[in-house]
């Protein structure tokens, strides 16, 4: 699960994270023995107003423009360290 | 006073808070404090929260200070705009005192869960504030501001607003718009507000409620327009859900909703009991739907698009895995695996549908007790009154359970509040009003009567 999520967990780390989330798993596994909810009443949530809009482009009016978040902005294009070339080797 | 003056004041106060270990900031500086101030003192009229400092919970963006989420995986990031929140607040003329710590992401229920260490609760060091927007409700609570912005996904202002004695206000999901507010659970994230007074709440939510191009979920609504103050609650039917009083609820939280229901019978509200019999699956329900939508929403802290990155070598997703166990804490890593799994193949309809389920039955609970002629529901807060340090961190699932009675209204997108009822051996005891969707005004107005006959600071008996 670890793997799926795209999460590191130190093997010192392991026992005490399957034991929390056997705990977890197994609280909220208490709705799977509750059978088929989805016949009935389907309530939809909240009020019943949104509408919908336009789609529209707003700008988007950033308080520091994007040649300020990048070392370098060149022909419209960020110029930004290739992958790897800022760790140590 | 001028906005430099109470700039000036705040800075004091907030250098007195930090220096008492009180550990509710995570950025503030008296040079941005009087840049602040300068703006507001510019400004050509007086906005309705002229020269008010609020402090702002740590997930809420701003470009003038950081914005780490209480997460190191965030440290030092500076966000390129203001949240929707933060731009309303500088059009009525108000100012961002702080940054405010809070449990990582906003994952916690007792403020316990940030990188940056835990907040104290400002009346008895040993306990904690509550969560995940412990630090706000410490700040407002210790009188360090005035206001405070929050935000709720599951009970976040509402529950630390019950345990530190100030009141809480979560608005219909939609209300407020999310534009600048890093998501955890999208379809349950709104921004909240804490206040000292049900009054100073309904202001500063007035002013930040409204649509947003920016968010498409925020709802075409009216303005919440503050009630004139009602003296009496005749023609009001407050109902008491039976599930939220069970035979084990703390004696000192049982005897200050027990006053307080005697007050609103005085002020003369009708009461009635009523049910929500799906309310009781309501935290399992949210321990599936929030991780789920924590486990997509966090996926972008991955090194590459945002968050520190992590020496790795090997390929990308080495990167990404190195960045992110090292960059988040442990309550987000369980979250964010709990949301993995419930959402992979094979697992999906057991728990994902069978929680989406359950909460269309929660929404279906309260919508028949309102068509049922409830104007309010009534309830405890949270089941205790703040908990020590440390009494929970240990068992996950005794953590989530603090959020017993906030839970069920966020799932169900409704307003809801929490507002001071009494103390139980000298700490604060909330009591919790959950309104129709868009009926904030009428139970800021019923909160308010009730708060002006009650004696929030009084010990229970």
């Amino acid at each position: 699960m670890a793997a799926l999520a795209e999460l590191a967990v130190a093997p010192a780390d392991l026992a005490e994270l399957t034991a929390q989330m056997d705990r977890i798993v197994g609280f909220v596994a208490q709705l799977t023995a509750l059978g088929d909810l989805s016949i009935g009443a389907a309530e939809p949530l909240g009020p019943r107003v949104t509408p919908l809009r336009d789609d529209v482009v707003t700008p988007a009016d950033l308080g520091l423009g994007p040649s300020d978040l990048a070392p370098e902005f060149v022909d419209g294009f960020f110029v930004v360290p290739r992958l790897g070339a800022m760790e140590e080797p | 006073m001028s906005a430099r003056e109470v700039a000036l004041a705040v800075g004091a106060r907030l250098g007195e808070a930090d220096r008492a270990g009180l550990n509710a900031t995570l950025a503030w500086s008296e040079a941005a404090l009087l840049a602040e101030a300068e703006r507001v003192d510019a400004l050509p009229g007086q906005g309705p929260l002229h020269a008010l400092p609020v402090a702002i919970k740590d997930n809420i963006v701003t470009t003038g200070l950081p914005t780490t989420c209480g997460s190191r995986i965030l440290e030092g990031y500076r966000s390129p705009f203001d949240a929707t929140v933060i731009r309303r607040l500088h059009a009525a003329g108000a100012f961002v005192a702080c940054k405010t710590n809070l449990d990582e992401f906003a994952m916690g229920s007792s403020t316990e869960h940030s990188a940056f260490g835990r907040v104290l609760h400002p009346m008895d060091h040993a306990r904690v504030p509550g969560g995940s927007s412990g630090g706000s409700a410490a700040l407002v609570a210790a009188g360090v501001v005035p206001m405070a912005l929050g935000s709720e996904t599951g009970g976040s202002v509402r529950q630390p607003a019950s345990f530190c004695g100030v009141v809480g206000v979560k608005p219909t999901y939609g209300r407020v718009s999310r534009y600048g507010l890093v998501a955890f659970g999208s379809s349950l994230d709104c921004v909240s507000v804490f206040a000292r007074t049900v009054g100073d709440a309904a202001r500063l939510l007035g002013v930040i409620a409204g649509p947003d191009p920016r968010d498409a979920t925020t709802l075409s609504a009216p303005p919440i327009t503050p009630h004139a103050p009602v003296r009496s609650l005749s023609g009001t039917t407050i109902g008491l859900p039976r599930e939220y009083f069970p035979g084990d609820l703390d004696r000192g939280v049982r005897a200050a909703c027990d006053a307080a229901i005697a007050r609103l019978r005085e002020l003369g509200a009708t009461i009635v009991e009523v049910s929500l019999p799906h309310s009781a699956l309501a935290v399992p329900a949210y321990y599936i739907i929030a991780p789920a939508e924590a486990a997509a929403n966090l996926a972008r802290f991955d090194g590459a698009r945002y968050g520190a990155r992590a020496p790795a070598g090997g390929d990308v997703r080495a990167l990404y895995r190195a960045t992110r166990g090292a960059g988040f804490g442990a309550e987000v890593r369980r979250r964010i695996l709990v949301g993995t799994y419930v959402l992979s193949a094979g697992y999906y309809d057991t728990y994902y549908g069978h929680a989406q389920a359950v909460r269309r039955r929660i929404a279906g609970d309260f919508s028949h007790a309102f068509a049922g002629g409830v104007d309010f529901l009534f309830t405890p807060t949270a089941p205790t009154t703040a908990f020590k340090a440390g009494e929970k961190t240990g068992d996950p699932v005794a953590m989530y359970l603090a959020d017993v009675f906030v839970c069920p209204a966020s799932l169900a997108g409704l307003p809801a509040m929490s507002l001071p009822i009494g103390r139980s051996e000298g700490l604060p005891i909330g009591g919790q009003l959950i309104a129709p969707p868009l009926a904030e005004a009428g139970m800021l107005a019923t909160a308010a009567a009730l708060e002006r006959v009650l004696d929030a600071g009084a010990e229970v008996r």
